[in-house]
């Protein structure tokens, strides 16, 4: 455990955090709220005595309540992990900013959280499904999302409010031009 | 997993329209709606440019992946690569798994070097339920990984040569590979998923039939390892179609959040051993090779000086490792108090990773893996743009990514 980098981390950002900071074994945990994601990320990638410059994993996690972005962050200047979770994005609707400004390698990682929990990442240019194909509707690692049955009988099938919005994946252009026609 | 191209075409019965309207409906139809800003970019063609749609099923694509290219001539533009065809769902999986069978969900995602991916969450689960795993434990986890890792390069030599047209690398890599695997299975009962690593140490000591078959082999490894480069590392073809090639800088190393041999092979020495050691690594003499070109070459090259870096670990490994046993005591089911926890191990394509969250449940609450081919894949479209058909293959090649990795 690193203490130092512990009252590094809480004098820097002491009032944005989330409650404590949690150490156990060789990691680190601090918790943001979305709106204070960029900022803090921002600063934990660019000030000298912290510079996390390197992004080792980027995951989505639905605690069943609400919806978390963690990101695991290494920096030479401490000996451990250091986790930073998002905490408290809406299970209904959930946004969280992108770090694709920083890390362009964050693009997949939060291409498949979208796929798996439906998390938007706001200033990704490329938030689509990446395993699931197209068509598919529901998210598969969401905790209303149950095995085995393929969201058949889960409370997580069916269409999200966000899909709704997209045109249907399986009609082709001329088809929605003729139905349009139609009228 | 049906794709919305392929199709029949439904409006082939309807004698209202003509075949021309099929025919300009069915280019059409292969270019989807764009719903982001990259789709809409890659799939906007320019004056003279075309799409070509690479596999799923191309040999050269080292496993399921299907590219869409977007050629101008014979010059790639811009690559759009599209996957799942390989999905399993293994987080899932692991989720509706207790903590025991969760590890065997995760070997074959990386079928080359299992043991990488069962040593990751072995770790995670570790760490969670505060188990201290015994030294001789440990030295039996590095010695079965650093020879999975110089089977991995080995195999990955062969690929190499085998995307650049060359046919004998692979076969000559093959015969070490499969000394290799035969040496695991002595121990572990498995040639390629070995499942071997349980939480709070191995499943099984190491036996006499391995411990004399890795004696004879570490007599003629090293010699072994400079015949099979001598044939590739002053090969004209290779080198020259290698040289220069898909060149990655160090700043865009990082901002790709490369990992393992691609990003020493830019100039960064990070390597998880000694960035953030763990096992017994510490105790262990060994180098981090590092090479400042970036390119493709420079990748195979990094991967050779790797085989001699693992060959000294073991050496070390069979002169310390102490006697004791191999196994914690950790009872069959296990409920880790609530918590969180991550740990990373090197494995031959770059970090391995696992998150997991305990809710003091006999199942993981949440598993995350991270594997390094899904990260590297990105860099195709990064690298490849500018260079030949031919060459996309050959740069993918040296990237080294395992899509049952990439699609877990």
């Amino acid at each position: 455990m690193d203490r130092a980098l512990r009252s590094r981390l809480e004098r820097r950002f002491g009032e944005r955090l989330l409650g404590p900071v949690v150490q156990r074994h060789d990691e680190t945990e601090i918790r943001v709220s979305a709106g204070d994601a960029t900022d803090t990320i921002l600063a934990l990638h660019d000030e000298p005595d912290l510079h996390f410059a390197f992004l080792a994993d980027l995951a989505g996690v639905d605690t069943g309540e609400r919806m978390q972005v963690v990101y695991h962050l290494w920096s030479e200047t401490s000996k451990d992990w250091l986790r930073v979770v998002v905490d408290g994005l809406d299970r209904e609707a959930p946004r969280c900013p992108s770090v694709t400004f920083l890390w362009k390698g964050a693009e997949w990682m939060e291409r498949e959280a979208y796929d798996m929990f439906g998390i938007v990442f706001e200033g990704n240019r490329d938030v689509r499904r990446i395993y699931l194909p197209a068509a598919y509707t529901s998210f598969p690692l969401r905790k209303d999302f149950h095995l085995p049955d393929d969201a058949s009988r889960s409370p997580g099938r069916g269409v999200r409010p966000m899909e709704e919005s997209l045109p249907p994946r399986d009609a082709t252009p001329a088809t929605n031009l003729r139905r349009a026609q139609a009228g | 997993m049906t794709s919305q191209t392929h199709r029949p075409h439904p409006s082939l019965d309807d004698p209202s329209i003509s075949i021309e309207d099929v025919l300009r409906e069915s280019i059409v139809d292969t270019v989807p709606v764009a719903r982001t800003e990259r789709e809409a970019e890659f799939y906007t063609l320019g004056d003279g440019e075309l799409l070509l749609n690479m596999g799923p099923q191309h040999p050269s694509t080292h496993g399921v992946l299907r590219v869409v290219l977007k050629l101008d001539g014979e010059r790639v533009v811009d690559i759009d690569p599209v996957l799942g065809y390989l999905h399993r769902g293994v987080e899932k999986l692991c989720e509706n798994a207790d903590w025991h069978q969760a590890i065997c969900y995760t070997d074959p995602l990386e079928y080359v070097a299992s043991l990488f991916c069962e040593w990751a969450p072995v770790m995670a689960f570790e760490k969670l339920a505060d188990v201290q795993v015994p030294r001789r434990a440990e030295y039996i986890r590095v010695l079965t990984g650093e020879l999975n890792r110089i089977a991995s390069h080995a195999l990955f030599m062969g690929w190499f040569a085998l995307d650049l047209g060359g046919l004998t690398p692979i076969l000559w890599s093959f015969i070490e590979r499969d000394e290799m695997m035969d040496m695991l299975a002595a121990i572990t009962g498995q040639k390629l998923l070995f499942n071997y690593y349980r939480i709070g140490g191995v499943n099984g000591d190491i036996s006499h039939e391995f411990m004399s078959r890795l004696g004879d082999w570490m007599t003629r490894a090293g010699h072994q390892v400079e015949a099979n480069t001598g044939l590739l590392n002053e090969n004209e073809i290779l080198v020259r179609r290698a040289r220069g090639m898909g060149v990655l800088d160090k700043a865009t190393a990082l901002r790709m959040a490369v990992t393992g041999p691609n990003i020493r092979a830019s100039g960064i020495p990070f390597d998880v051993r000694r960035a953030h050691p763990y096992s017994v690594y510490p105790e262990l003499e060994f180098d981090i090779p590092t090479r400042q070109e970036g390119d493709s070459l420079a990748r195979y090259l990094l991967r050779m000086d790797e085989i001699k870096q693992s060959l000294r670990i073991i050496d070390q490994c069979l002169h310390q490792m102490p006697d004791g046993p191999v196994m914690a005591k950790v009872p069959r089911l296990i409920r880790p108090r609530p918590g969180r926890s991550w740990a990373a191990v090197e494995g031959p394509r770059g970090m391995y990773g696992t998150y997991a969250i305990s809710d003091g449940t006999d199942q993981p609450f949440r598993m995350r893996i991270h594997d390094p081919s899904f990260v590297h894949l990105q860099l195709v479209s990064l690298l490849t743009p500018g260079n030949l058909i031919a060459d996309t293959m050959a740069i993918m090649a040296s990237l080294d990514p395992v899509m049952g990795g990439v699609d877990k």
